[in-house]
């Protein structure tokens, strides 16, 4: 290559060398951009001696890491041979990290593995089937059935189990009982008195609101509840199983109602709420209700003590039945690329024993999935957990399984539809268009899921 | 004698007055303009700008569960909290590793790949600037799973070196255009006159241009350490360890999926601003420069 001074070559057939160059550049782009893997991960692994060095990833990282330490060092205290490493991972980052894991090596031996991520991990081929392991398990039998048939069917459609649960989340309204007290209204069980409630609470020139709407991210999610709580639908899916109840008229109806609160009982800022805005500003102000779950009860006792307020599961319909979709239920998976994954099932079996499950979901505010657990002292102390664990139990309650196995599912529940939910909300779209969009493209989700299925 | 006379006995007849300058009399408008029409703007675009900042430093100083406006009675919890429960001590540690590796190997690499820029001349320079900027268009998550397995292959996953390697390999394409005008501004006849005092080209350029080159160096090497300093992706696919994290890594753990500690986040965001807030308030001067001579010449 010859290099000159500037400003002594004259620099010949520059146009060439451009060409050459953008070519050369869009090789360099498509080159770095390929991908080599099969998907994955790094092979099959194996089951190891069963000691040595374990890593597990949370999938819920930062706040929980405390508790898990607590578990991983009661692990280690039993098991002295065995070394368990913890990553407390963002929830709102797990799933890309553990996706590139899976393209370009690098996972752990354990995850925590929810039922909204579960899908498309099985489908890459990056999780151990449990069911085998599970049957030889001083676990077998003792976990919760339900919660085992909800990761079960979010797996992929091959009955198999990938994920053991761990915890169970619900749906709660959490309420200002100081405030209803002073207005003299009942506690909202039934969707009459929210609604009652919502407008009576409602004194915008003081900045008091009957209701905080959630119109950011995980607003689908929010709004769904509220549909299928008042319409009464029990099911996603009609009949056939090929088309969704989601554009029900009963459920158009119940949306649109739901949507007309806003800003006429929430403050306007509430169309950008994810739930951080959301929970912050209920227990930093004067807001009636707000939808949640159990996630941020500590949250609520932290900024408003235990007095303030109560969290009761979802209202009930006009027949009486209370009706609510369904929360993921939370659990822990073994990657197949695992090199010791006769050391990593030890770690899954202890952190979902009895003890450890108890002592977790104590400190998550959640449903325990272990049944010696779940009859633990400390629930009856936590409202709201005793609450939920109730209405799943008794058979008061209906869950309405939303579609966590489809792929496309998380795609057509957020990115694809929350901006129009805003649209909703500022009555720049129709309920019922907005509705028979998602239903569109949830049943051709279906479809291609049942053609792929056989 | 003649050219006396000539001069004194015909005088030029008088040049015809220029017109005022414009820029004297928009100067003039500018001092004489009301004050409060200068400030007012300037103080509404503050309180809409410090607010969030306030907001901040009141969640981090307030006690939880506390409504109040200002942060009395004042505490500390949050940031000791975050500083040795939530382990930022250590995710401090690491960014400030990261960041002023990818300065000086950022502003290094740079420094010489712009001076070859600047004063060579060579078959694929024009294709080279332009692969330069085309790399810019390039988001870091496109290429996140082919880096991830070349520093799998490095065995340097889970290791602070591929974050810096990543981070220097982002910069350097800006950074390189940047010092490269800076260089093209410096006149090579100074560098000519230090060879012909004796100087070899590497000598002329430390002692005679190198100087020259101060703002450039701190603009290029303070963006690198700000860029880096905030970059959260790189750290989160290639750090699996808890003690090799950054501090961005670190502030994304305070959300869980259903609840926030609001006062420990607020306390990790004034953590990781910090460092930031005193970079720009030392070098702002010399960035603005930096800046506007390496940006509009080519």
């Amino acid at each position: 290559m010859k290099i000159s001074i500037l400003g002594r070559n004259t620099g010949r057939g520059r146009r060439g060398r451009t060409s050459a160059a953008v070519a050369l550049g869009a090789v360099l782009a498509l080159t770095a951009t390929a991908c080599g893997d099969d998907g994955s991960g790094s092979g099959e692994g194996a089951e190891g001696s069963g000691t040595g060095k374990i890593v597990f990833w949370d999938n819920n990282g930062g706040v929980r890491t405390d508790i898990w330490k607590e578990v991983i060092a009661d692990f280690e205290k039993a098991n002295p041979d065995i070394d368990v490493q913890y990553v407390g991972i963002a929830s709102t980052e797990y799933q890309s990290k553990v996706d590139t894991a899976i393209q370009g090596g690098g996972l752990p031996d354990v995850g925590g593995i929810s039922a909204s991520m579960l899908a498309g991990f099985a489908a890459q081929g990056a999780l151990e089937p449990l069911d085998e392991r599970l049957e030889g398990s001083s676990l077998n039998g003792k976990l919760n059935k339900d919660m085992i048939e909800s990761l079960r069917a979010a797996g992929g459609g091959d009955d198999q189990l990938y994920s053991v649960p761990t915890s169970a989340n619900n749906g709660v309204l959490y309420y200002r009982t100081d405030m209803f007290e002073k207005a003299g209204l009942e506690e909202p069980t039934t969707w009459d008195r929210f609604f009652e409630a919502a407008e009576k609470l409602t004194d915008k020139g003081s900045n008091r609101f009957g209701y905080t709407i959630r119109g950011g991210a995980g607003s689908i999610a929010q709004a769904l509840d509220a549909m299928y709580g008042q319409s009464g639908i029990t099911s996603f899916w009609d009949s056939t199983g090929k088309k969704t109840t989601v554009n029900d008229p009963k459920n158009v109806k119940a949306l649109e109602k739901y949507a007309a609160l806003f800003k006429k009982v929430t403050p306007a800022a509430d169309l950008n709420n994810d739930f951080t805005k959301m929970v912050a500003q209920w227990d930093s102000g004067e807001i009636g209700m707000l939808n949640h779950n159990l996630g941020s009860y500590q949250d609520h006792v932290k900024a408003l003590g235990v007095e303030k307020f109560r969290g009761i599961p979802q209202p009930v319909g006009p027949d009486g039945k209370r009706v609510q979709v369904s929360n993921p239920v939370d659990g822990i998976g073994l990657f197949k690329s695992s090199k010791n994954k006769d050391a990593a099932w030890k770690f899954i079996e202890f952190a979902a024993s009895a003890q450890s499950n108890s002592k977790f979901n104590e400190s998550a505010g959640q449903v325990p999935a272990h049944a010696d657990a779940a009859k633990d002292a400390w629930i009856a102390k936590a409202e709201p957990t005793k609450l939920a664990a109730d209405a799943l139990s008794d058979g008061s309650t209906t869950i309405v399984q939303l579609p966590y196995y489809l792929p496309d599912w998380n795609t057509i529940s957020k990115a694809d539809n929350e901006p129009n939910f805003q649209k909703v909300l500022l009555g720049d779209m129709s309920a019922k268009d907005f509705l028979d969009g998602i239903a569109e493209q949830l049943n051709a989700a279906q479809a291609e899921w049942d053609e792929q299925m056989g | 004698m003649i050219t006396k006379e000539a001069t004194t006995a015909a005088p030029a007849p008088a040049p015809a007055v220029p017109e005022p300058p414009r820029p004297v009399q928009r100067r003039r408008a500018w001092d004489e303009a009301p004050r409060w029409q200068i400030y007012l703007p300037l103080g509404i675009y503050l309180v809409f700008t410090l607010i969030p900042f306030y907001w901040i430093l009141l969640f981090a100083l307030r006690p939880a569960g506390s409504t109040s406006l200002v942060p009395w009675p004042m505490t500390t919890a949050h940031f000791e909290k975050v500083w040795t429960d939530r382990g930022f001590a250590t995710f401090f540690q690491n960014s400030v590793l990261v960041g002023v590796a990818t300065l000086f190997m950022t502003t290094l690499v740079a420094l010489a790949g712009g001076y070859a820029l600047a004063r060579f001349d060579f078959r694929i320079k024009r294709g080279f600037m332009l692969a330069l900027l085309c790399s810019q268009f390039v988001p870091g998550a496109l290429l996140l799973v082919p880096l991830f397995e070349i520093f799998a292959e490095l065995q340097m996953i889970n290791s602070l070196g591929s974050v810096i390697i990543a981070e220097t390999v982002f910069q350097l394409p800006l950074s390189m255009i940047l010092l490269s005008n800076f260089i093209k501004n410096v006149p090579y006849s100074l560098e000519e006159a230090a060879w012909v005092d004796g100087c070899n080209r590497f000598r002329a350029f430390r002692v005679v241009v190198l100087p020259l080159l101060r703002p450039g160096l701190i603009a290029v090497g303070s963006f690198a350490f700000v860029h880096s300093w905030n970059h959260f992706l790189f750290a989160l696919m290639f750090l699996n360890n808890q003690e090799k994290q950054t501090v961005p890594v670190g502030l994304n753990t305070l959300m869980s999926a259903d609840s926030v500690d609001l006062g420990a986040l607020a306390a990790g965001g004034i953590i990781a601003a910090v460092p930031v807030v005193i970079v720009f308030a030392f070098i702002q001067k010399w960035l603005i420069t930096g800046f506007s001579a390496g940006a509009v010449k080519g």
